[in-house]
């Protein structure tokens, strides 16, 4: 599904985010990235989502090579692709069901298929009563779960979550990956970027663990360390 | 895409806005209006001008008295040039009617002129005034001529005071469109910038940059077409407020008239689109890199 070859990524300042990955990503894996702050998991994320571009090497997702997508491809490599991130990125003045339709309305899906699919997500992340609050009013978990929901409502191939637990408590935390494995369950891959020691314990999936832009450690049902 | 979107994110944009979409529309308005005087402007100066020469370029006054037979060749030398599109002969009786004519307000003048002393003339119309010198040219020897005179330098006269004009208004209003070009980019910068976030959410779920684009351009189409609104209606409001009183006034000039207003329409229309894409598309071009 995900696959990088010898990617290499020098920013324009000159620092060496990656160097030398090679990673390969199964349909339906669940696969951790951990490693500490600037160790080049937000990297990782940026190629797949091709927000940046490798400097050497090749990245290809769900069979496409990332190098020679053109620009105006872009949005339906993203539109696989649902992102979760440690800041949730919700629009404050759009509602709870707003900011998730807002996903499908632009992309262009009619508002027959945006009534019915945005209360079925959030119906699934628990959120069923709350369409009509505004982040604002929401906990960190739910604001998590909302964004969450974004993420799964075009159905994606793959899901990335880039410290998605990074801002919230263990008890919410725990409720989060709960929801991140039922995605995975019915067989989306997903992809998460972390430095939560006790979640990648608790989950037992793959983890590979970046140290100064490189693979040190490549492991079926790892811990973190 | 959905109408319902594309409605929801203009309007919320202009609202967003509101004091320099309205300075764009405002200078979009007076860009358009200076515009429109200039057209307006030309129209007039070329109804005045075939009101003027379109009649006569050149009088050929005859000697006293007049032979027809003169008359008769003088005629067809003249519409065997090809520069020449008609000749009509006017009699001292005429002459006399048109002059009587010409100042039926100034009755001392009238009843002093003593109408034998108005000679007979051929009246010339050439296809290109221009082309005098060669008029003249033809006749010179001919027997029966008292002279010739040219209208050119009145035209020529005439001409340079309205092209100052006209090129006058042209430019400020030029200058007037590229400045509401620019305050359209700026609107259409700022609403990119006030909505960074959100487009940034946008691209991240795969909205192509088009998607994105629309809302705003037509943002920008729509304060320009309101101002090219506003500067149509003012240009009716002026014509009925100056032109109609002079229309009654002074009879012996042809005035514009409202289909001469609604013929600029298309024009400031077209001026006002063409402006507000280029300005909107200049306005986002580094914003939407993907």
């Amino acid at each position: 599904m995900i696959s990088l070859q010898h990617v290499t990524k020098v920013y324009r300042n000159g620092t060496t985010a990656l160097e030398d990955v090679s990673v390969e990503v199964e349909k339906g894996e669940f696969l951790f990235i951990v490693g500490q702050s600037g160790s080049g998991k937000s990297t990782f994320v940026r190629l797949i989502l091709k927000e940046e571009q490798a400097t050497k090497g090749e990245i290809y997702v769900a069979g496409k090579n990332l190098a020679k997508l053109t620009s105006w491809k872009v949005p339906h490599l993203r539109r696989n692709i649902g992102t979760v991130f440690q800041d949730f990125k919700l629009l404050q003045d759009k509602t709870v069901f707003e900011n998730v339709a807002f996903t499908l309305e632009v992309i262009g899906k009619t508002k027959q298929v945006i009534d019915q699919r945005v209360p079925e997500i959030l119906e699934l992340v628990g959120l069923g009563d709350k369409l009509n609050n505004f982040p604002d009013e929401l906990s960190g978990g739910e604001q998590q779960r909302v964004s969450l929901a974004r993420a799964c409502v075009n159905r994606p191939l793959v899901l990335l979550a880039d410290e998605p637990t990074g801002n919230l408590d263990p008890t919410t935390s725990v409720e989060i990956m709960r929801l991140l494995d039922k995605v995975n369950r019915i067989g989306t891959t997903v992809v998460m970027a972390t430095h939560d020691q006790a979640i990648v314990d608790a989950m037992r999936r793959r983890v590979v663990e970046l140290d100064k832009g490189k693979v040190i450690r490549d492991q079926a049902r790892g811990v973190y360390s | 895409m959905r109408f319902e979107y594309l409605f929801k994110e203009t309007t919320s944009g202009l609202r967003r806005n509101g004091l320099v979409a309205f300075a764009a529309i405002s200078t979009t308005f007076i860009a358009l209006l200076l515009f429109g005087l200039a057209l307006l402007i030309s129209r007039q100066v070329s109804l005045m001008i075939e009101a003027t020469t379109g009649n006569v370029e050149v009088a050929v006054y005859l000697t006293d008295p007049v032979n027809p037979d003169t008359v008769r060749s003088l005629t067809t030398t003249l519409t065997d040039l090809p520069v020449v599109e008609n000749v009509d002969f006017e009699s001292k009786d005429e002459a006399c009617e048109r002059f009587r004519k010409l100042f039926a307000n100034q009755e001392a003048l009238v009843n002093n002129v003593d109408c034998n002393a108005l000679p007979a003339s051929l009246r010339v119309r050439l296809e290109d005034p221009e082309k005098y010198a060669q008029v003249e040219a033809v006749l010179q020897g001919q027997p029966g001529i008292d002279r010739i005179v040219d209208q050119s330098a009145f035209l020529d006269r005439l001409f340079a005071v309205t092209r100052v004009f006209r090129v006058g208004v042209l430019l400020i209003s030029l200058v007037m469109l590229v400045s509401a070009a620019i305050l359209i980019a700026n609107t259409v910068r700022m609403g990119l910038f006030a909505r960074r976030k959100e487009i940034g959410i946008m691209k991240l779920v795969g909205a192509t940059n088009w998607r994105i684009r629309i809302p705003f351009l037509v943002e920008g189409l729509f304060e320009s077409l309101v101002g090219a609104t506003v500067a149509i209606l003012v240009l009716f409001g002026l014509k009925v407020a100056f032109i109609n009183p002079l229309n009654e006034s002074v009879q012996f000039v042809p005035w514009i008239v409202n289909s001469d207003v609604i013929a600029i329409v298309p024009w400031l229309v077209l001026a006002a689109v063409v402006v507000s894409l280029l300005a909107s598309l200049v306005g986002m071009r580094r914003f939407l890199d993907v």
